[in-house]
């Protein structure tokens, strides 16, 4: 079987430069994203890639084609760009990204009014309209507006919101590597004006990114060099779209995405707000651990950003996050937000009066694991039988996929929205358990 | 019609959005930039509302290509085909509609050197957009954007090396001049201060719709000429959108046809040239021009990508058409109505004359021009039927079908660039010029 490597779906359209992505389907995609805006404003905004240029002239040549006035708002990190669209009222906007994919892909993905990503429905309706072609075209385009402060929208609102005093007095040395992606012009001025001493790595624009853009351990070698380097009290690294952080500690040791998330909580339940919290289904159990410590409930949604938000407005949830590192804090904006959570934990830091690893420390321990498995939607279906089957003692969910719990682990499975792959995830508390347990999954499928 | 596209190396022309829209733009390009392969690719846009969307498409084309792309912005095409001819290019375009109404626009091909595409050229291009195969640079390998701002004084050099500018600094001339909001508006005022004109601009917000039909015409000239008299101004001219045409109005506030353009322009150049080129349906005061300066002249098809290719090919140094358009291949590869300008201007210094005394001597002629609508699919059966019935009066099929009779001559052809049958009828009487558009238009409504 042939699988294309073009992803038009719900999620935007995706491809590889050179070959699928062509000008001509940025077009008409920004063409029926246009059509089924039907009017207004929309921000445009890219991450660094080398071929935003060519992506970006495509797209304002179609916004302008249907009658839309588009804003300019150069490179811009994607939460910088849904918090924009939000507060300036606007129609929608486009991010032209391809967050944690290699450099060679680049994508669509669009925002609606009020500064979230289209909601499944809608996205299905513009679907309708791209493959019908019959676009709104005008025959006096608008004019393309310019911003020359896109990031200080969203800058102001962080600091307005984080106790900036407090953090001066104590300090705190900052690593931060952007991964050379959108924040990278934006990240050192935010984290002074947070209050921090900081050293930049990966913060210059070059041809391709210096790392895998996903911020996962792995991928954190130069970060953790220059934390111990420069003797830091924490390092933060972003994915390319700026989305994502994950954070690691004073002696240069990443403590993973899902730790990352589980202290930005931890904190906004401590010293901010006291409120439910949703995270999604594929997130770690620490999550649950921290909302039991806070006394609050806690809400599992299907995974994505837009599920976990509409879940966090459903419950009046304030707080909450996907596993991967994205953290949502509704006093900014229900987006996953990376300066939001470096602004948490540098107030953690500052008001605990503790080291992040001790912070880190209290905490219980999990190991998770996470796999991707080819397979077509019938092997899928397949897979779901039989795991379904095999487990059903345990405390069974399956609003996306199947998560299955046990007392001492759980699993989570679920076919991709944008790969022919599905994704295993299997947390324990430890590895050796979530090694056996993992080996007994994948021996199902 | 506001759907249907006409493709010919005149342009890939059509109403926006029905017919020329963003889609169309950047497969054109696409295909022009796989037909190119490598290299730069310098591009321009008049100052249409639909032309820098048009620009954005065209632009992410080039570069998707992997050939990059020197975007001047908003710039007079035969700017654009000067600087090719100076600088390496792999190829140019140009959007914009010219002549045609604002609805309307064009994406003007253009060879290394600034040329239109010849026709074969143009096949090969449309083959390849007819294909849809197009060449994609990998993202290591796409082309960058360059803004760049068109150096106006390597042009202004130049041409002070072909006419003697001095000698219009000293006329110390008065003129109006009418833009039609075109691209050419913003390069008006320094053009003007090289050459000490006092310059009277009207229309020349590029921001603006156009005032008029942006054809160079005497229909078009009812302002220009209130200006010339209320100011007492030596001349006045107007241009047409992307600034290839140009038309007079001379010194007693009275517009000059645009026919008159082209062989002032040859009056002008008297020893500089020995050959000139122009069409089948270009005044006959081309030929008396041409005659009155000991110069041959010959005849081709209509359209700025034929003159100039020919001019090429048989030698000839000067070209153009009664539409207003003018070329000196010494200069530059296109129709250039600055270049126009700045000729006849010299030859005014050069005889002390005012533009009513240089027309003066022209001998007594009258022309009619007509446009018919027909649809494409009834041009062949039309033009068909024209040519059994003129079959025996010895016709020129140069360009549709040319017929000379004592004191009178007529032209039938399907247009370039509209919809239209275009018939040019030329004579010393206006009586039997009236006559023969009768003969034909019962003809053609047959």
């Amino acid at each position: 079987m042939r699988i294309s490597d073009l992803k038009i779906s719900i999620s935007g359209i995706r491809g590889i430069i050179g070959e699928s992505l062509t000008p001509q389907l940025i077009l008409k995609f920004s063409e029926a994203f246009s059509t089924y805006i039907g009017g207004g404003k929309i921000a445009v905004a890219s991450d660094t890639r080398p071929s935003a240029e060519m992506v970006k002239n495509a797209v304002f040549a179609g916004i302008l084609s249907c009658g839309v006035s588009p804003i300019d708002l150069g490179i811009l990190p994607i939460p910088s760009l849904q918090i924009y669209t939000k507060e300036k009222k606007l129609d929608g906007a486009i991010s032209i990204t391809a967050s944690h994919n290699p450099v060679e892909w680049n994508a669509l993905k669009l925002i609606r009014k009020g500064g979230h990503f289209l909601y499944p429905l809608e996205a299905e309706e513009l679907l309708d309209v791209y493959y019908q072609g019959r676009f709104r075209r005008v025959e006096k385009p608008e004019k393309i507006e310019i911003e020359n402060e896109p990031f200080a929208t969203h800058e102001q609102k962080v600091f307005h919101f984080v106790d900036r005093d407090l953090i001066k007095t104590k300090n705190i040395k900052v690593v931060v590597d952007p991964c050379g992606g959108a924040a990278s012009s934006y990240v050192q001025k935010f984290l002074e004006g947070l209050g921090a001493e900081v050293v930049c790595v990966n913060c210059g624009l070059k041809e391709g990114f210096p790392r895998n853009p996903e911020p996962v351990a792995e991928n954190l070698g130069d970060l953790c060099k220059a934390v111990r380097k420069h003797e830091a009290d924490i390092g933060f690294a972003q994915d390319a779209d700026a989305d994502r952080l994950a954070a690691v500690d004073e002696n240069g040791v990443p403590i993973g995405e899902e730790y990352t998330l589980a202290l930005a909580v931890d904190f906004y339940l401590k010293r901010k707000k006291r409120s439910p919290v949703v995270v999604n289904l594929s997130t770690s159990r620490v999550l649950e651990d921290v909302a039991r410590m806070s006394e609050v409930s806690i809400f599992m949604s299907k995974v994505g950003e837009i599920n976990v938000a509409r879940k966090m407005a459903e419950v009046g949830a304030k707080i909450g996050g996907e596993g991967n590192g994205g953290i949502m804090v509704s006093d900014i904006h229900t987006c996953r937000d990376s300066f939001s959570g470096m602004a948490l934990l540098l107030e953690y830091i500052a008001w605990s009066g503790k080291k992040l690893s001790e912070i880190r420390a209290e905490l219980p321990d999990y190991f998770m694991m996470k796999h991707k498995v080819k397979a077509s939607y019938k092997d899928w279906r397949k897979i779901l039988s039989r795991l379904t089957r095999k487990y059903s003692g345990g405390k069974i969910q399956d609003l996306d996929g199947l998560r299955v719990d046990y007392p001492d682990f759980w699993f989570h499975i679920r076919p991709s929205n944008t790969e022919p792959v599905v994704r295993v995830q299997v947390e324990a508390k430890n590895r050796k358990l979530a090694k056996e347990e993992f080996k007994k999954i994948m021996e199902v499928i | 019609m506001k759907d249907r596209l006409r493709i010919s190396v005149s342009g890939i022309r059509g109403e926006v959005p029905g017919a020329l829209n963003v889609e169309v733009a950047s497969k054109f390009s696409s295909a022009f930039s796989s037909y190119l392969e490598e290299g730069k690719v310098a591009l321009c846009r008049d100052s249409r509302c639909s032309s820098h969307m048009l620009e954005m498409a065209v632009c992410s084309s080039i570069i998707a290509s992997g050939l990059d792309c020197a975007d001047f912005g908003m710039l007079p095409t035969p700017f654009l085909q000067f600087l090719m001819r100076k600088e390496s290019f792999a190829g140019g375009i140009s959007i914009t509609g010219g002549h045609n109404p604002l609805s309307w626009n064009a994406i003007i091909l253009l060879d290394t050197g600034g040329d239109y595409l010849d026709v074969s050229e143009g096949s090969e291009v449309f083959n390849i957009y007819e294909a849809g195969d197009f060449r994609k640079a990998q993202w290591r390998d796409l082309g960058k954007t360059h803004t760049l701002k068109f150096p106006l004084e390597l042009y202004l050099e130049k041409l002070s090396k072909i006419i003697d500018i001095e000698s219009i600094r000293k006329g110390n001339y008065k003129v109006v001049a009418d833009p039609c909001n075109g691209s050419a508006s913003t390069f008006l005022k320094d053009f003007a201060e090289f050459f000490r004109i006092n310059l009277i601009p009207i229309n020349d917000n590029p921001e603006k719709p156009f005032p008029h039909p942006p054809e160079p015409s005497m229909e078009n000239a009812s302002q220009v000429e209130a200006v010339v008299k209320s100011t007492g101004a030596d001349l006045g001219f107007l241009l047409n959108s992307d600034s290839s045409r140009l038309s007079f109005v001379n010194e007693k506030a009275e517009a000059l046809s645009e026919e008159m353009t082209f062989p002032l322009f040859l009056l002008s150049l008297k020893g500089k040239v020995k050959k000139a080129i122009t069409t089948t349906v270009t005044t006959s005061w081309a030929d008396w021009a041409a005659e009155n300066i000991g110069i041959t002249i010959s005849r081709t098809r209509v359209g700025q990508s034929s003159v100039v290719h020919t001019m090429e090919s048989e030698g000839a140094e000067a070209g153009g058409e009664g539409s207003g358009s003018v070329s000196l291949l010494s200069f530059s590869a296109g129709y250039d109505s600055l270049l126009a300008l700045a000729v006849i201007l010299e030859y005014m210094s050069r005889e002390e004359k005012v533009l009513s005394e240089l027309t003066q001597p022209f001998p007594p002629l009258h022309m009619k021009k007509i446009k018919i609508e027909v649809p494409p699919e009834r041009t062949y059966r039309v033009m068909d039927r024209l040519e059994e019935i003129y079959c025996r009066e010895n016709p020129d099929c140069t360009d549709g079908i040319r017929i000379e009779r004592k004191g009178v001559w007529f032209n039938i052809r399907p247009s370039l660039t509209e919809f239209v049958l275009r018939i040019t009828i030329e004579g010393e009487k206006e009586k039997e010029v009236e006559s023969i558009e009768d003969e034909l238009m019962a003809r053609i409504g047959q």
